[in-house]
């Protein structure tokens, strides 16, 4: 018991684990923004797409896809997504080829997708309690950014290349080993499916 | 810790041998933390599939019992107009949707006339599927609407017209019963319907009336069938906030 206790976890620090789920994760995610992005031109295109209040879509009424928070920058936000995902696929599908990034290119890395996860979660706030309305791939995009984030975390902590003091490193480090991420991440995703399913429960299948 | 400084010593304290042990104690001590925290992933895991499993259980439980045995959608509906004239409007609507607003808006005047001059009678039906979340104005004014119907039918018209000029932001809580109070003494309707809207005596009946609608096929609002068929099809629903569409059609439907 111990002993399979023992290669998951350490199975969980390898690179072949981390890179694979950050792939998954980020195909994932531009998947959603590939979805978001043709339903937004449809949308700019056909008015008709957004004339009605559709019951299975909980709430949308065709309205998320039009308003300003949908739009914060000028463009549908899911072109961002369009165009962050495939560096992180990139990164992934090079290291599960061992190519070795510099340090201040993770750490790049890291800044650029922690604002991206920062606008993710300010979306899905504004959806459940300013639009009040959720779409399934909005949603998708907001678990899969999480994921991205956790794996390029991880990876960056692991290998030090957040130029933490050596103190705060090892302790990251020792987290890593005990599995503290992995309960973190199971929390706050159960938190979040808690958190939908109390504030929209029977709507979202179809009452 | 503050022996650090005095002892130049780089291998304090003690031996190789007893860093070796604190190594391992330490190592132990980790990997019981480690075996606690990988079974509290399970647990929360565990616990969070059997919460949403449970939650889809009782309201898939609730839903069916709410609708009273499956009850005919044309037990729900909001009659107005002349019982004989020759073509039946069936309008599906939710009072917080915004394009129920706009086909209300885009044909009350032809609504209105159809009614009058008998070409067209109006059946509403009422859904409440945008409620949730703690907001409850769709249920809230299609009570009110419902007990409207059954006191003073004669008002239907003026307050479902005056609940959607001034409808409220489909982000927001909807109107207060207040506010809805005072739309309906707007309509003319009496002091003494208007005092019953609190009790929200009609609630199961605005749900039994979703739930129908629901089953009767209806996925979105607003839903408009002439003579039971849906208007205008292949989701061409433009029509629908063109003026003088609807009434060329019910015209059309007439003959």
């Amino acid at each position: 018991m111990n002993d399979l206790v023992d290669r998951i976890h350490r199975f969980r620090q390898s690179d072949r684990w981390i890179f694979s789920y950050m792939l998954f994760s980020s195909l994932l995610s531009l998947v959603a923004s590939f979805v978001l992005s043709v339903d937004a031109i449809a949308l700019a295109q056909n008015a008709d797409a957004a004339l009605g209040c559709n019951i299975n879509e909980v709430i949308s009424c065709g309205k998320v896809g039009v308003t300003w928070q949908a739009n914060l920058l000028g463009f549908p936000n899911a072109f961002l997504g369009l165009i962050a995902e495939p560096v992180v696929i990139t990164i992934a599908v090079a290291s599960l080829g061992k190519v070795k990034f510099p340090r201040w290119f993770m750490f790049a890395a890291q800044i650029v997708y922690t604002i991206g996860l920062v606008f993710a979660y300010w979306l899905f706030y504004q959806s459940m309690f300013h639009i009040n309305a959720l779409c399934p791939w909005c949603l998708l995009v907001t678990l899969s950014t999480t994921l991205v984030f956790t794996s390029l975390t991880h990876v960056n902590i692991r290998d030090n290349n957040l130029y933490l003091s050596p103190r705060l490193h090892s302790g990251l480090q020792a987290a890593l080993r005990m599995g503290v991420d992995a309960l973190v991440i199971t929390l706050w995703l159960a938190f979040l499916v808690a958190a939908v399913v109390l504030k929209y429960g029977p709507a979202l299948w179809g009452g | 810790m503050s022996s650090k400084k005095n002892q130049p010593n780089p291998n304090p304290p003690g031996t190789r041998r007893e860093q070796l042990q604190q190594q391992r104690e330490q190592q132990a001590k980790e990997r019981r933390v480690r075996n606690i925290i990988t079974f509290s992933i399970l647990g929360v895991a565990l616990l969070a599939i059997v919460g949403v499993i449970v939650a889809v259980v009782v309201s898939s439980r609730t839903l069916p019992e709410a609708s009273g045995g499956g009850a005919a959608t044309g037990d729900y509906t909001i009659a107005v107009g002349q019982g004989d004239a020759p073509v039946t409007l069936s309008i599906f609507q939710d009072y917080m949707c915004p394009y129920c607003g706009d086909f209300e808006r885009t044909n009350r005047d032809d609504l209105e006339a159809m009614v009058e001059d008998g070409t067209a009678k109006i059946e509403f039906h009422l859904m409440n599927f945008l409620d949730g979340g703690g907001r409850t104005y769709s249920t809230r004014a299609a009570n009110a609407v419902v007990a409207v119907a059954k006191a003073e039918p004669e008002h239907v018209m003026a307050f479902n017209a005056a609940l959607y000029d001034s409808q409220p932001e489909e982000a927001g809580m909807g109107l207060s019963d207040a506010e809805i109070a005072e739309l309906a003494r707007g309509a003319g309707v009496s002091n003494d319907v208007i005092a019953t809207f609190a009790q929200m005596q009609h609630q199961d009946w605005v749900n039994r009336s979703n739930t129908a609608a629901y089953e009767a096929g209806v996925r979105s609002t607003p839903t408009v069938k002439i003579n039971g068929t849906i208007w205008p099809g292949d989701g061409q629903t433009s029509a629908m906030f063109t003026p003088g569409a609807l009434k060329a059609a019910v015209a059309e439907a007439g003959k």
